[in-house]
């Protein structure tokens, strides 16, 4: 499988003091599980939202799915972002006044392309073609991340970012929700997440450890040692 | 998918929607009112103005003969001349704006002695119509039009009750100086007495007093009676000196009226009594000049409203925004869902203030000018056009704050 993004280089500034991302080089192949970890302010999240299309990086070159998007006007962007990422929260960000299936639709809606029975269809497979038209209000923690999860994939992205998807979930909301990753990363998709659980990180295929903006380790998880670290020993 | 979010959005933020359509209603009800009330404002005025006497003079044509050397003046000799009373229906009837004349009143002067019980005195007496029906003119139902002092001097103060036009009348009615002078009140009696400068012959009329007029002017040291009286007495039958007309000047001015009666009159000169047009038209400039003023004060506090309340509306919903960015909309996206709540917000207030305005001007018109005022169509239009131009001028700073929101920023940190 080829690689579905290759940063070369990659810096980001805040400010002239503040270099949040260091001369960071990697590759992410397509249909793999990476999970990125590190201290808080160690850059990660900053990585994530480079990835997401969501910032842009102050030098260096980003090329996800083909396309180098440092070279992206931010119109450009914008349109890449949607036909390309798909981006879950570890707040889920729903939109209050909408129900589950209209946050999904939204999704659909900017990318131009409204169809309430795929945006149903998707709610169903993240199991919840029960509570459709329930707002988030109406939703545990665990339903809306569902939701988040449904509304990023609808317009089936090259790339799915989550940042700390678990982090706030109860273990039986967080089970599920790893168990899905899980069954999405089986599938095929390309998943990026950011975590600071080395439980949750023992299930992706991949771990790029973050220090002050720079790779500080870049290791595969052992094939062998992933099968044992099931969502029940990861903690959930 | 859009109308649904914008549907909603509205229906979730419904306070604040309130307060927006607030902030628009109170501005539009104000510009809707004085917009309603300076349109029909011009007609009331005027019609108010006319309450303060004529505003057009005429006077019959007169040859001024030179007299003197080659470059020596004498001075002049001035032939004085009539206006026939029976050719006075012809004001009524100019060609276009008949309908702006209001009234008029004939004047035929004379110096007479007026003697009392106690005094004698000279004293002007004018020869006019009080509410005199004019031959061969009719109002639009057929009855005969009425014209004089009642009609175009409204605003004399009349102490008692005003005189007939009857021919067989004896009634006057005396200025307030006269009064004083031989001691007359209303009900008294009193001998007009014209000694005719060419024949010598005197006439005697003994009148008697039906009201006391104060005017603050000329008026207060004169005697006026029903024209055919001072005709008769001065032997001048079917002549006046003057006349006064009043017309209605909203759409035309005070001179074209002038024109057409010199046209419709042969053989007069009429002229428009320039200062006081001139004050009316200033009164009336400024008055519209107040109320666009006071339009603009109101709408742009109601863009103030508008503003603040979109400005909290954009910071509350800013995760909100953030993410409809992270999920792709583009900037366009997000101006058009706060474009369409601001339109909205301006159409529902346009239309409430419209209302309220009808209502405000309605208030106006009953406690300035003691009438109605009829509510104008065009109104509507521009108030809408006003109400939703306003929200959306208000409504760009917030919309450029929405716009941009990075997502990036207001996502972070949970």
């Amino acid at each position: 499988m080829g690689d579905v993004i290759k940063a070369s280089m990659v810096t980001k500034d805040y400010d002239t003091n503040t270099r949040a991302l260091d001369n960071v080089t990697l590759t992410m192949a397509e249909g793999e599980w990476t999970v990125i970890m590190g201290p808080s302010g160690s850059g990660k999240t900053t990585l994530l939202n480079l990835l997401g299309c969501l910032d842009r990086a102050t030098g260096g070159e980003l090329v996800i799915a083909g396309k180098d998007v440092t070279k992206l006007s931010s119109k450009e962007l914008t349109r890449f972002r949607r036909e390309n990422i798909g981006l879950i929260f570890q707040q889920y960000h729903l939109v209050p006044y909408l129900t589950a299936l209209e946050n999904v639709l939204l999704s659909q809606y900017f990318a131009g392309t409204v169809d309430e029975k795929e945006a149903s269809q998707m709610l169903t497979e993240v199991g919840l073609g029960h509570r459709l038209e329930h707002t988030p209000a109406h939703l545990s923690g665990g339903e809306q991340q569902r939701v988040c999860i449904a509304r990023a994939l609808v317009n089936a992205p090259a790339l799915l970012l989550a940042d700390e998807p678990t982090g706030n979930l109860d273990s039986e909301n967080g089970r599920k929700v790893l168990e899905l990753l899980g069954k999405l990363r089986a599938e095929g998709h390309t998943i990026i997440m950011v975590t600071h659980s080395p439980q949750v990180a023992a299930l992706g295929d991949r771990v790029i450890e973050l220090v002050d903006g720079k790779v500080a380790s870049d290791r595969r998880n052992d094939l062998k040692a992933k099968a044992e670290n099931t969502c029940v020993s990861a903690g959930y | 998918m859009f109308f649904r979010i914008l549907g909603k959005s509205l229906v979730r933020r419904k306070s604040r929607v309130a307060l927006a359509v607030l902030a628009v209603m109170l501005g539009a009800s104000v510009s809707s009112a004085l917009l309603n009330t300076s349109m029909s404002m011009s007609e009331k005025l005027s019609e108010e103005f006319r309450k303060f006497g004529a505003n057009i003079i005429v006077l019959p044509q007169s040859d001024t003969i030179e007299v003197g050397l080659p470059g020596i003046s004498l001075g002049s000799v001035t032939d004085q001349r009539y206006i026939n009373e029976s050719q006075l229906w012809r004001i009524k009837k100019i060609a276009n704006w008949s309908a702006n004349v209001l009234g008029f009143a004939p004047y035929l002067y004379q110096v007479v002695e007026a003697a009392s019980e106690a005094y004698a005195s000279n004293v002007v007496m004018a020869g006019t119509y009080f509410d005199q029906a004019v031959e061969g003119v009719t109002t639009g139902d057929g009855r005969p039009w009425t014209t004089g002092l009642r009609t175009i001097a409204r605003y004399w103060q009349v102490d008692g009750n005003w005189a007939l036009d009857d021919n067989g009348t004896s009634e006057a009615m005396v200025g307030t100086s006269v009064a004083d002078r031989l001691r007359l009140g209303q009900g008294s009696e009193f001998v007009a007495r014209y000694s005719n400068p060419e024949t010598k012959e005197v006439t005697n009329r003994t009148l008697h007093v039906t009201g006391i007029v104060s005017t603050g002017g000329p008026e207060d040291s004169q005697i006026f009676v029903n024209l055919a009286i001072a005709q008769e007495m001065s032997s001048r039958p079917d002549k006046v000196h003057d006349v006064q007309v009043s017309a209605l000047c909203v759409n035309c001015p005070a001179e074209k009226i002038a024109d057409e009666i010199e046209y419709s009159l042969p053989g007069v000169d009429a002229k428009s009594v320039r200062q006081l047009v001139m004050a009316e038209n200033d009164i009336m400039m400024r008055l519209e000049q107040m109320m666009l003023l006071v339009t603009v004060v109101a709408l742009g506090a109601s863009a103030l409203g508008v503003m603040t309340t979109m400005t909290t509306t954009v910071i509350e919903r800013r995760k909100e925004i953030g993410l409809m960015k992270a999920i792709g909309s583009d900037n366009l996206g997000i101006a058009s869902l706060f474009l369409a709540e601001a339109s909205i917000a301006g159409l529902a207030g346009g239309l409430l203030g419209y209302g309220a305005g009808l209502i405000l001007s309605e208030f106006i018109g009953q406690s300035v000018f003691g009438s109605a005022v009829s509510p104008v169509l065009l109104v509507l239009p521009v108030t809408l056009g006003l109400s939703i131009g306003i929200t959306l001028l208000a409504a760009a700073l917030p919309i450029r704050r929405a716009t941009s929101i990075e997502p990036a920023v207001v996502l972070r940190g949970d």
